[in-house]
């Protein structure tokens, strides 16, 4: 194998051309993969934090007494949908409101505690959830009014979404390019050393020995082009880490879709695998589809 | 065969017979000693418009024999040579290697029959990028050898032929008979035994294709069987050995010492 490998360079290195055209194409392709998964990891990790902080809020009628309010917390407790229940009383409703205006001192003079109303913030387990609980408390006795994060979190998932579907439509059309030029280029190798293989044939050359330095050039394009693209993600992600700005975004951990949780430097390192294996498999499948229809050997 | 011949001539130990490989699945001398190396039965062989260019052929070719195949262009010499190192398979009838039906062999395994035929065409098949001895070498290359046993035996085949002082040279610096003598050391690289040559002084002048000869019949000497197409008078008439002789896809002549003519 080390020789067929080594074989596979040398071919990579006579064809100088195709070798940067082929690197560049399959690096920008990787870098745009690359952006398509941390665009999907950021937004778990976004969307994952929205969800910890999405609570229902049900607003009391000021005649509803903060006995009957606790009454209803407890029973709200009990609900299996629910995660908590954060009782605001009208005091603590006030003081919040201080601080959030404590730069507004004619604000604060018009208003008193009796204005605001108490409040029992609801956390569901499930964001999903929130809008069956929403319309369920808006119906209790008591209740003057409820609001949610629904908005928010319905429009994150569809700009999500619109980008996901936008950057896909981007990869899919540079796998197609980068597929192409690895079929190609090996096309192009196979036409080139037309007389070798004929040689090769006549002296007993094993398919092995002619095919795998073929198919090993497109692994090495794929490979590498994925590892460079990978490298500049994690280098991007070290550099956020180190300068603090993932941490001024609330970012400690990256989300994955399966819920799991990785400290940046270790979604780096997966970050270059994951685009080293995929790079790795598109010039396998690139590089194997031209030697079938092209190599008559 | 060659290697024995080549301690004698060479007063050298030479590492040829090392491609164990190549008869694990083809035995060398799978069949004894006393049957044929070459069976054509009944060969037939028409392509798809419909043209007939062997026409159910038979002869047999035996260890260590010098076969001469001649006839006019498109008799049917060159489709003899392909059949025979399965470039193509016939529509019908059998060609058997050293007891093997060939057509029996598995594509995957068709390097083991290759690494035991030797072929040299008159378009040469040389790279004109590799010195000499480079493209000696892989014939020996492709058999995983280690370094130094390809140093040796492409020394040593090159000696055969002539031209162990060629070897660094680049096929661009050759004659056509030099050249034409670089492709029969890469072919006898094998040790193989048999030699097919398909015209083989067809693009060399009279003096070249005489070297050439002289070569052949070293390697025949040695007990390696050849089997010649040409339409070279002159080298058949020199010879003086078994010609078979084609017109229009059919044998019309085998004879034992023959004649161009």
């Amino acid at each position: 194998m080390p020789k067929l490998l080594i074989k596979a360079l040398q071919n990579a290195n006579k064809e100088k051309l195709f070798t940067a055209a082929n690197l560049v194409v399959m690096t920008l392709t990787f870098l745009v993969f690359g952006l398509f998964v941390l665009i999907e990891v950021l937004a778990q990790t976004a969307l994952s934090k929205l969800e910890k902080e999405a609570a229902v809020t049900v607003f009391f009628k000021d005649d509803y007494a903060e006995s009957q309010i606790l009454v209803l917390k407890s029973t709200m407790e009990q609900d299996k949908r629910v995660y908590t229940v954060n009782y605001v009383s009208k005091e603590a409703a006030f003081s919040l409101f201080k601080e959030l205006n404590k730069n507004e001192p004619l604000l604060l003079e018009s208003v008193t505690a009796s204005v605001l109303p108490a409040s029992l913030e609801v956390k569901a387990k499930n964001v999903a959830m929130l809008s069956t609980l929403s319309d369920e408390y808006a119906k209790l006795e008591g209740v003057e009014g409820v609001k949610f994060f629904k908005d928010i979190i319905d429009r994150f998932s569809f700009w999500r979404t619109i980008l996901s579907i936008g950057v896909g439509l981007v990869l899919a059309i540079l796998v197609f390019v980068s597929f192409s030029i690895v079929v190609s280029t090996v096309r192009t190798a196979i036409s080139l050393r037309g007389i070798e293989y004929e040689i090769l044939k006549l002296v007993g050359a094993t398919d092995e020995f002619v095919k795998k330095p073929l198919i090993y050039q497109g692994v090495l394009y794929g490979g590498v082009a994925a590892f460079i693209a990978g490298l500049v993600y994690a280098l991007v992600i070290v550099g956020l880490l180190l300068s603090g700005a993932l941490s001024s975004l609330g970012i400690s951990d990256f989300i994955l879709m399966a819920g799991l949780a990785l400290p940046a430097w270790v979604f780096a390192l997966g970050l270059i695998v994951l685009l080293t294996l995929c790079g790795v498999l598109l010039g396998y499948v690139s590089s194997t589809s031209a030697v079938k229809k092209y190599l008559n050997y | 065969m060659l290697t024995s011949f080549l301690r004698v001539a060479l007063g050298a130990r030479i590492i040829i017979g090392y491609n164990a490989c190549a008869m694990k699945k083809l035995p060398k001398e799978a069949s004894p000693k006393s049957a044929p190396l070459v069976v054509f039965q009944d060969v037939t062989k028409c392509y798809a418009d419909g043209f007939t260019c062997l026409d159910a052929v038979s002869f047999t070719i035996d260890r260590g024999e010098f076969v001469f195949l001649v006839g006019r262009s498109g008799a049917g010499k060159s489709s003899i040579v392909k059949l025979l190192i399965r470039e193509q398979n016939p529509s019908s009838g059998s060609i058997t290697f050293d007891g093997v039906d060939i057509a029996t062999i598995p594509h995957q395994e068709l390097h083991h029959m290759r690494r035991r035929i030797g072929v040299v065409f008159q378009d040469f098949k040389i790279l004109p990028s590799k010195t000499v001895f480079d493209n000696v070498a892989i014939a020996l290359e492709v058999t995983d050898a280690p370094q130094n046993q390809i140093q040796e035996v492409v020394t040593n085949v090159l000696t055969l032929v002539g031209l162990l002082e060629k070897l660094h040279s680049f096929p661009a610096e050759l004659s056509g008979g030099e050249l034409q003598r670089v492709v029969i050391a890469r072919a006898l690289a094998h040790e193989p035994d048999l030699l097919v040559a398909d015209e083989p002084t067809g693009n060399i002048d009279p003096a070249a294709s005489a070297q050439i000869l002289e070569v052949f019949e070293k390697i025949n000497k040695m007990g390696v069987a050849v089997l010649m197409a040409t339409h070279d008078d002159r080298v058949v008439d020199k010879l003086k050995k078994r010609v078979i002789r084609l017109d229009n896809g059919r044998i019309v002549s085998d004879v034992q010492e023959g004649k161009y003519a």
